[in-house]
């Protein structure tokens, strides 16, 4: 099943499926409660501040996400604007469901992440990507500069699957089961791959640690 | 034995150094760029569904749907029918202002009747 079709088969499972309604959360503390859901309902509606809010509360999250995986930020702009237009296409149809919507959207942008990097390989084997924003770099100081810089030529060197769920689990902060939906593999698959990856992780660094010289913060 | 410990050792640190890098990247997530928080919401306001006119529909559920559009008509009838044929006990009010009057003779004889309506003979 490729990318774009898993996607699909998603969000036709969250349009099909209608769960409760946002005012239900009004009474009583709703855990499965999707503000992002409610948010998207009221632009559906025509609402122009719940885009903003939206697009505030997502977007950052998403381009975090995709610099880490892509290692590129003009592609990883490219790839969070393309998620979020299909966010604001899906916005009439969409039914609050059992995926939430910053799910559905972080599986749309993995999927664009992975569309990429097999483009990448195959149009470029040793065209390694410019692994940090400067700007970023000078603003955070060397050493930090260095770190987030050793961390995603580690990241490079994972198999795409295996960064893409780590970076999920450990610097998206998501939980196992909303992964294995985003990855479209099972919990067990994401724990071996976030094990793997953090292990093969721990190699790449081992071999940088010296040439960074923060043994002692870390 | 000493080497099992020494890669132990040396494993439990890299394991450390990785949660540093990751405690790192989360505190400090890279910036998104201006330029696409505004091409994003370019998109969103190109996108964005118009909010035209409510139409019936939307009257017909602000109203409360059926049940509630129901009882409007119900209540309306009734206003309607004590405006035009009040009970005595009510003023006629309808006749008041229009100056006429509407008048029912029930020329039915109660004892003629049961209260089933009919009268039961029983022998």
């Amino acid at each position: 099943m490729g990318p774009g079709t898993t996607e699909k088969a998603l969000g036709r499972a969250c349009l099909a499926r209608p769960g409760r309604v946002a005012v239900s959360a009004m009474h009583e503390p709703d855990p499965s409660f999707d503000a992002d859901a409610a948010l998207l309902a009221r632009y559906a509606q025509g609402d122009p501040a719940a885009a903003r809010l939206l697009a505030t509360s997502l977007t950052s999250r998403l381009f975090a996400h995709a610099m880490r995986v892509l290692g590129d930020g003009m592609e990883a702009e490219d790839v969070v604007q393309e998620a979020m237009v299909r966010l604001w296409r899906i916005a009439p149809e969409w039914r609050t469901g059992e995926a939430k919507v910053s799910t559905w959207l972080y599986r749309v942008v993995a999927n664009l992440c992975t569309d990429r990097l097999r483009r990448r390989r195959a149009v470029a084997l040793d065209d390694v990507a410019e692994p940090a924003d400067p700007a970023q770099s000078v603003e955070q100081g060397l050493q930090q500069a260095a770190r987030h810089d050793a961390l995603q030529r580690a990241l490079e060197t994972l198999p795409d699957r295996q960064r893409q769920a780590v970076v999920l689990r450990h610097i998206d902060g998501l939980a196992n089961p909303e992964i294995a939906v985003i990855l479209d593999v099972g919990v067990e698959a994401v724990e071996s791959l976030t094990a793997r990856g953090k292990r093969g992780l721990a190699k790449a660094l081992a071999s940088q640690r010296d040439a960074l010289g923060f043994e002692d913060d870390g | 034995m000493h080497w099992g410990l020494k890669m132990m050792d040396r494993h439990t640190n890299e394991i450390t150094d990785v949660e540093a890098f990751f405690a790192d990247a989360r505190a400090t997530p890279p910036q998104v760029p201006a330029a696409l928080m505004q091409r994003v919401l370019e998109d969103a306001e190109a996108l964005r569904p118009y909010a035209g006119p409510i139409g019936w529909r939307g009257w017909f559920r602000l109203l409360g749907g059926a049940p509630g559009v129901g009882g409007l008509v119900t209540a309306t009838c009734v206003g309607i029918w004590l405006g035009v044929a009040p009970p005595n006990v009510l003023p006629d009010l309808a006749g008041e202002f229009l100056d006429t009057t509407a008048e029912f003779s029930d020329e039915s004889d109660p004892g003629d009747l049961t209260g089933f309506g009919w009268v039961l003979e029983e022998s």
